[in-house]
């Protein structure tokens, strides 16, 4: 792909609200974790391995009108969403400084929808009678709900493309961003992916025994990410800050052989999705400082994605794992990997690495992402 | 680089089957019926596009079957259909140059249906553990793929009810940049309880039939079922020796921003995405034959679209018709049906018509295929869809060899 400019990032993250929070706490490997659970009620649950956005307030941000019917993961996106605006330099104190509306879109991921919202209808249908359902919240229950008020919250015309493949799906937001730009529908797309914490997304989590015990092993996290993205020319022609270019994407699909596996994970399909990355950089692997990995502290899916990158870029590089620090935070995930990245490119030393040590001055750096069913993502990112 | 259509499958309430899908559409047979798969007595609405002929096993293995939610098999018997339409050997779709897109609104619903039901009637105990990978719209394209060997990108674009459009659109897209020579797309959708319940809820939803257009239209009527098409490049048609049923011109996106469930009344948004189509396409407006309607018997929708239609066609009214007088409104796998019963239009000249139109509206001042199906020219078409979160999307499909060259391999 052409190199893509990363003109600004609005993020909410286990770190807190903001780039400079969060991207400072990446630098320090802030510890987190220990504030009370939020977003449901977690009495019956001793020590859930769960991370939140601490002190998540989207009044602090959009004001306290509106907000009423509005789901967590809308209001984290819209709150990543303006937050991303304001750090591009398109817009200044809410209003547009740069670009028109018309040709501002947003390229969002997400994994699992408003679980928060569908379980709380689904209560009132079971419990009570499907007639009782509030008609303000039905539509906090569809899949693209959340990407959609993003639009509306911020006026953005151009498009609005909502993307599913579950941990990947945030960096293939961003290849379907490229396209959309390589094609002229926009000139910036606000690109990155949300995931929000609610009580059956834990449950579900907790049941297939994946999360960890004692502080050890994966936590489910939530969050949201959005980094402004444009042609790099156009960027600077605007006089944008550059945070980082965007230079390269792949993906890939294996199949598990046999008929009876569903969660599987194939490193295979890794490595040929950082092969492509890489080919599509025009970079070969020693190019690669830095590997901003999904390594999360699920084991079998750790030991094929460590695998794969050990395989195509070497044993020696440095791997990092934000998903320490983050948690699991599935279609969020490469959007936050790609904030971590950001901090690296950027000069900051942050926590979290599990292999190797970069060089001094980190210029290229590898983010990795593993699904769950054999899908496979990578991107390359470059120092501006 | 230009876009090929070269096979369709579909399962829907007028038809499984491309042959059945066709002749139901022409006809202007309706697949509105009772519900059957839920109780609705409650609700004060009974009626929908239920799938009732749809027999999982007579597409999938035992092993497929087990492991889908009724999306997913939806989903993936169309896809087989439309291979097998597209004639294209086993095998043929393996390797990393073919992709699956698919678009959903809700996906693997009943699964989470039956996870969350149990979780609140019988506590955690009572959920299955080996349903909770089940869920996910993730897995509509991760199923697919895995059926038919395909090992490029796999994406969900839940893109509401103009997920099909929207899958569509990239797919073609992404055929253009280089980065496949063949990609499974469309969308599928399951009816399902609380989705049903929320639309009566939102006092969206017309008592028995979807009238379109007409004066005392009184909302949508849900549906479901899927529709699948196989793109191809050219190079890998005319490679192949295809039979090239359509080509894709270029496909418009703009979202409204306005409201999360009304169009813009003004209609900006959606003006905006069908003149990109026709732009896109190297067309002018004067060149589109027929226009196949989002048209879901709600006030706002039919109003704002008969406003699209006027602003970019001026004077001359193009035909239009809803198939959702025939199929409800299918959410997701709408526009993807749609683009199929569009892609019969090309090929037969037929304009499938609006069923249950009995009086015209002022403000839907437009020349609506009425009740019966009308003979027309029918080189180039365009299908509309306008969606939830006011996400608008527009596709125009040619007769091959009608697009001009600039039109046919832009995007």
């Amino acid at each position: 792909m052409k190199p893509r400019a990363i003109t600004g990032l609005g993020i909410a993250s286990a770190l807190g609200t903001g780039a400079t929070e969060t991207l400072a706490g990446l630098a320090a490997g802030a510890p987190v974790g220990g504030a009370p659970i939020a977003s449901f009620d977690a009495a019956a649950y001793e020590d859930p391995p769960i991370v939140e956005v601490p002190g998540f307030d989207p009044t602090k941000h959009l004001g306290d009108k509106g907000l009423r019917t509005l789901d967590r993961l809308t209001k984290l996106l819209v709150v990543a969403a303006r937050l991303s605006l304001h750090d591009a330099g398109l817009k200044r104190d809410g209003q547009w400084a740069s670009l028109a509306p018309e040709r501002v879109g947003v390229c969002c991921s997400n994994a699992y929808g408003s679980l928060e919202a569908i379980t709380e209808l689904d209560r009132v249908a079971v419990l009570e009678d499907a007639r009782y359902i509030n008609p303000a919240k039905f539509p906090n229950t569809v899949s693209n709900s959340a990407s959609g008020y993003v639009s509306i919250w911020e006026d953005l015309r151009a498009l609005n493309v909502s993307v599913s493949d579950g941990n990947c799906g945030a960096l293939d937001a961003m290849s379907c961003a490229d396209l959309f730009l390589e094609t002229g529908r926009a000139e910036a797309i606000l690109t990155g992916g949300g995931e929000s914490m609610s009580e059956a997304l834990f449950l579900a989590f907790d049941k297939l025994r994946v999360l960890g015990t004692n502080g050890a092993g994966a936590r489910l996290g939530e969050g949201a990410a959005f980094h402004v993205v444009e042609p790099l020319e156009r960027a600077k022609a605007r006089g944008a800050k550059v945070l980082a270019t965007v230079d390269g994407y792949g993906t890939a699909f294996i199949a598990p052989k046999d008929e009876v596996t569903l969660l599987f994970a194939s490193s295979e399909a890794l490595e040929r999705a950082i092969a492509g990355a890489l080919a599509d950089a025009g970079l070969a692997a020693k190019d690669v400082d830095l590997v901003v990995s999904g390594v999360s502290g699920i084991a079998q899916f750790d030991a094929e994605e460590r695998a794969a990158i050990e395989k195509v870029v070497g044993p020696d590089v440095a791997v990092a794992a934000p998903k320490q620090v983050f948690g699991e935070t599935l279609g969020a995930g490469g959007a936050l990997a790609m904030s971590a990245a950001l901090a690296w490119l950027d000069g900051a030393a942050p926590s979290c690495l599990v292999s190797g040590n970069p060089p001094a001055k980190v210029d290229t750096v590898l983010v990795t992402a593993v699904g769950y069913y054999g899908n496979a993502s990578a991107l390359v990112m470059r120092r501006a | 680089m230009r876009v090929f259509i070269t096979g369709v499958g579909v399962v829907s309430s007028i038809g499984l089957g491309k042959d059945a899908f066709f002749t139901s559409l022409a006809e202007g047979k309706s697949g509105i019926s009772p519900v059957e798969a839920f109780d609705a007595s409650n609700l004060g609405r009974s009626n929908a596009g239920e799938v009732k002929a749809f027999r999982p096993r007579d597409h999938l293995t035992a092993a497929e079957a087990r492991r889908m939610g009724r999306c997913s098999q939806m989903a993936l018997a169309a896809a087989r259909m439309a291979i097998a339409d597209a004639a294209l050997p086993e095998g043929a779709l393996a390797g990393p140059r073919a992709s699956v897109v698919l678009g959903t609104t809700m996906g693997e619903a009943d699964v989470l249906e039956d996870l969350d039901h149990a979780w609140i009637a019988k506590g955690l105990p009572g959920v299955r553990r080996a349903w909770i990978p089940k869920y996910g719209s993730t897995l509509l394209p991760i199923h697919v793929a895995r059926a038919i060997g395909a090992e490029g990108a796999v994406l969900t674009l839940p893109a509401a009810c103009a997920a099909g459009n929207y899958a569509l659109g990239l797919a073609c897209d992404l055929i253009r940049a280089g980065k496949a020579d063949v990609i499974v797309t469309g969308a599928a959708e399951m009816l399902q309880e609380l989705q049903f319940s929320g639309f009566v809820r939102l006092a969206a939803m017309a008592p028995a039939k979807c009238q379109p257009f007409d004066l005392n239209r009184q909302g949508l009527i849900l549906g479901e079922g899927a529709g699948i098409l196989v793109v191809e490049s050219e190079a890998h048609a005319v490679r192949r020796d295809a039979r090239v049923l359509a080509e894709v011109g270029g496909h418009g996106m703009t979202c409204d921003a306005y409201h999360i469930t009304r169009p813009h009344p003004e209609a900006a948004g959606s003006i905006g995405a069908m003149r990109q189509a026709i732009e896109r396409s190297g067309l002018d407006p004067s060149a589109i034959d027929f226009v196949n309607a989002h048209g879901t018997g709600t006030k706002h929708n039919d109003s704002a679209e008969s406003k699209v239609m006027r602003e970019v066609f001026g004077e001359r009214k193009v035909p239009i018709s809803s198939m959702k007088s025939m199929l409800g409104h299918c959410m997701g796998a709408a526009s993807a049906l749609e683009a199929i019963g569009c892609v019969m239009t090309l090929e037969t000249g037929i304009y499938p018509p609006t069923i249950g139109y009995e009086t015209p509206d002022p403000d839907c001042d437009v020349d609506v295929v009425a009740n019966a199906p009308r003979k027309g020219k029918a080189d180039i078409v365009l299908n509309n869809s306008l969606a939830f979160g006011g996400y608008n999307s527009v596709t125009c499909l040619a007769r091959p060899g009608k697009l001009p060259p600039q039109g046919a391999t832009a995007s």
